[in-house]
């Protein structure tokens, strides 16, 4: 129990996949203009994180193991992600249009997310079980979440505010990263 | 015609399986290519690193996780393991060099992609340095006899960890 | 040939994937604490983006609509895989402090967003050289970024293994800060505001 909680904390707070890891930048700088959207995305992140974990593992450990062919796990895993990103945006569009509308767009960026390619190559880079890779996949979506939702809090007020024209956007939100990120650095050793 | 039609209406299906085949035959090509050279690459760094660690090595056996090193008259030079621990921001792999099985003879880090200028001062001798001479058994965190380094304790820690793991379960499985 | 010299040129300054399209930017900050990284980094990105763009441009009569995008992201992937076989096999050492990076190509958004945007719709010449423009484009930027953070970060600057020039003062107490991830996204961020007071790169 306690290995699985390190595992949460070190992936959601101590190697924070944005801050730390640099993974899933681009909804990161792209998505997180407004509060809503920022945790629309982080939802649907998460949830598609749990999924390509819960997919990828039997196939790395009962397919691409025994058959010698691990070399082979970056065509599978991006094709896995893609093809689960489909199925979901189908299913979604199908039973929830409200629930569609509001997380579709989202749905359809997150394939070339690296955090979430990320994931399962962690998980089979750090020899993690079954469990422990969902425990992981949830906790690097509730870090993701949680800085994609601070992020989306500060840019908001950082609309209203006085900046010279060179800073405004994009380099300002790198500065606000680059805060975040040393304040984040403050986890390590936590574990 | 009927197959004509079947494959205009299965196209895309087709395609993308024709796609991932070819994709999968180019890969499995380039991996038999590469593999005996990724094993030779392998293997070469580790001879070196065991022969930088015990210069009159001649050859060495397995006995479970620890070789056994000997050297041309056929006798036991030394003995050597491979310990690893999460790091600051990767795993750190160390092997570790015994005089006999109780004494650390030298301590190498073998691989590990700590922050350069920060964590990767583990690889300095003022840091390995230490563990040479010491009793394995006194090699643990917080010990009295092992440094850490500042501002890089995380890395230095796992340095630590990574020993005192591989001694604890090679030498409780000896001892069992 | 003006139209790919066009093409070619665009990629290093007007739109440079970095600065001014903000594309693929995980590798930019992950990977430019050395500038070993960061070129070892961009040679793959390089290799990839041209493979792909070519490879995308001569298929793309019979590349079925529904399945264009998993298509490319097989043909992207499997050059990934080729590039990490061929580091893995004769520069281990690159391979691995590259880490999971290299396999990480796979989702750059760059590298896709050019076979959609440009080789699917372009031909074979013209692909050549928005992938050679863009990967170069790509390869300034991130070399430009390690220098900067290897530099203030360690007080020197090594490329491979020679050591190019030593600071005098940093070289003592070496701002360590840059090289952290944190470092990475100030040195960016400074970057970026200093290009558009020059008005290298237009505002939002």
């Amino acid at each position: 129990m306690t290995d699985l909680l390190a595992i949460f904390i070190g992936m959601a707070l101590i190697n924070n996949f944005v801050l730390v890891k640099f993974l899933g930048l681009c909804p990161f700088f792209g998505v997180s203009k407004k509060l809503t959207n920022a945790f629309s995305m982080s939802m649907a992140v998460t949830f598609v994180m749990l999924m390509a974990s819960a997919v990828t593992w039997p196939i790395t450990h009962y397919i691409l193991i025994p058959l010698d062919a691990e070399y082979l796990r970056t065509v599978v895993y991006i094709l896995v992600i893609a093809t689960l990103v489909q199925i979901i945006e189908l299913f979604i569009m199908r039973t929830n249009y409200s629930l569609y509308s509001a997380f579709g767009i989202y749905l359809a960026l997150i394939t070339t997310n690296c955090a979430v390619m990320g994931v399962t190559l962690v998980n089979t880079d750090e020899g993690f079980t079954f469990v422990e890779s969902m425990v992981s996949a949830l906790g690097a979506g509730t870090g993701f979440g949680l800085v994609l939702v601070l992020m989306s809090g500060i840019r908001e007020r950082l609309e209203i505010s006085q900046l010279p024209d060179s800073m405004k956007g994009l380099p300002v939100a790198f500065l606000v990263a680059a805060l975040m990120g040393l304040a984040f650095s403050g986890f390590a050793g936590m574990v | 015609m009927v197959l004509l039609k079947l494959i205009k209406r299965f196209y895309a299906i087709i395609f993308l399986t024709l796609v991932v085949a070819i994709s999968a035959t180019l890969l499995g090509l380039t991996h038999s290519l590469t593999a005996d050279q990724i094993l030779r690459q392998e293997h070469a760094r580790f001879m070196a690193y065991l022969e930088r660690m015990f210069p009159d090595m001649d050859y060495f056996e397995h006995e479970e996780e620890l070789y056994v090193i000997y050297n041309v008259d056929d006798e036991i030079e030394g003995y050597a393991f491979i310990g690893s621990a999460p790091g600051y921001s990767s795993t750190i792999r160390v092997m570790v060099g015994l005089e006999d099985k109780a004494t650390v003879k030298q301590v190498m880090i073998i691989a590990h992609t700590e922050t350069p200028g920060i964590g990767d001062r583990i690889e300095d001798e003022d840091f390995t340095g230490q563990f040479a001479g010491l009793p394995v058994d006194r090699i643990y965190l917080n010990s009295d006899d092992v440094d850490s380094i500042t501002g890089a304790t995380q890395s230095a820690n796992a340095v630590i960890r990574a020993i005192s793991e591989a001694v604890e379960e090679i030498f409780k499985e000896q001892s069992d | 040939m003006i139209k790919w010299i066009k093409e070619f040129s665009k990629g290093l300054v007007v739109s440079n994937p970095i600065f001014v399209l903000a594309l693929g930017l995980c590798p930019a900050l992950a990977v430019t604490n050395t500038l070993d990284n960061a070129i070892g980094m961009s040679g793959a990105v390089m290799f990839v983006l041209l493979c792909s763009n070519m490879l995308v441009a001569v298929i793309r009569p019979w590349v079925s609509g529904i399945v264009r995008i998993p298509t490319f992201i097989v043909i992207i992937a499997t050059f990934v895989t080729i590039v990490s076989l061929v580091f893995q096999a004769y520069i281990p050492a690159l391979y691995e402090s590259l880490g999971i990076y290299l396999p990480l190509i796979v989702v750059n958004c760059m590298i896709l967003g050019r076979a959609e945007a440009f080789a699917s719709r372009n031909k074979l010449s013209l692909s050549i050289a928005d992938a050679l423009g863009m990967s170069l484009g790509f390869m300034a930027a991130i070399v430009l970024i390690a220098v900067i953070r290897e530099t203030l970060g360690t007080g020197a600057l090594t490329f491979f293994g020679i050591t190019l020039f030593t600071l005098p003062v940093l070289d003592e107490q070496p701002v360590s800060l840059f090289l952290l991830p944190a470092g990475a996204f100030l040195a960016i961020g400074l970057l970026l505001a200093v290009f558009r007071k020059w008005g290298l790169i237009k505002n939002d």
